[in-house]
């Protein structure tokens, strides 16, 4: 059950805009679906970094460089956690 | 010449291994210290120095990694309060 509430997409971008509130110091109306974390929050590398770091511990799992860089927006990052859920589970 | 990516990974790295360690306090010193440790050196141009840090940083990923066998050997035997929910 957990694990399927986990993979629900819902819940997946409630649990990352609230990593994007801490980390970014955004508001959560200012949080959309195709938000670019750089270009609408201002996220500097360091930045993506504590942020991937925070995904990967939020739903442990374990996210590769390469996926990170497609990582772009919000909605590309539930994306590809909903994928690494699915492969994980 | 050390590339941005490097030391993304790098980064990522440390924290990765920093977050294995069971016991709260070194976890989050790893974390804390890590972070600082590349925000200190973000503006830095002259790529002697770039080398040097990074050559630093690697070197400290290794000292985590050590540590973290040893770490993970002893584990604590009770949570920290830190790690304790709120009911």
């Amino acid at each position: 059950m957990q694990a399927r509430q986990m993979a629900h997409p819902e819940n997946i971008l409630d649990k990352l805009i609230k990593i994007t509130i801490e980390k970014l110091g955004v508001k959560e109306d200012e949080v959309k679906a195709n938000s670019s974390f750089v270009e609408d929050f201002g996220a500097d590398s360091l930045d993506t970094v504590q942020m991937v770091a925070a995904i990967e511990e939020a739903f442990g799992i374990e996210i590769e460089d390469e996926k990170v860089e497609s990582m772009v927006t919000v909605e590309k990052a539930v994306e590809v956690i909903e994928e690494l859920l699915k492969e994980k589970a | 010449m050390v590339a941005k990516l490097q030391v993304i990974s790098l980064c990522r790295s440390l924290l990765r291994a920093g977050r294995k360690y069971p016991d709260y306090n070194i976890r989050e010193y790893t974390k804390r210290r890590a972070l600082d440790g590349f925000h200190m050196n973000k503006n830095l141009t002259d790529p002697s120095k770039v080398k040097e840090v990074y050559a630093e940083g690697k070197a400290q990923l290794e000292v985590v990694e050590r540590a973290l066998k040893v770490y993970l050997a002893y584990p604590p035997k009770t949570k920290n309060i830190m790690e304790l929910k709120v009911q």
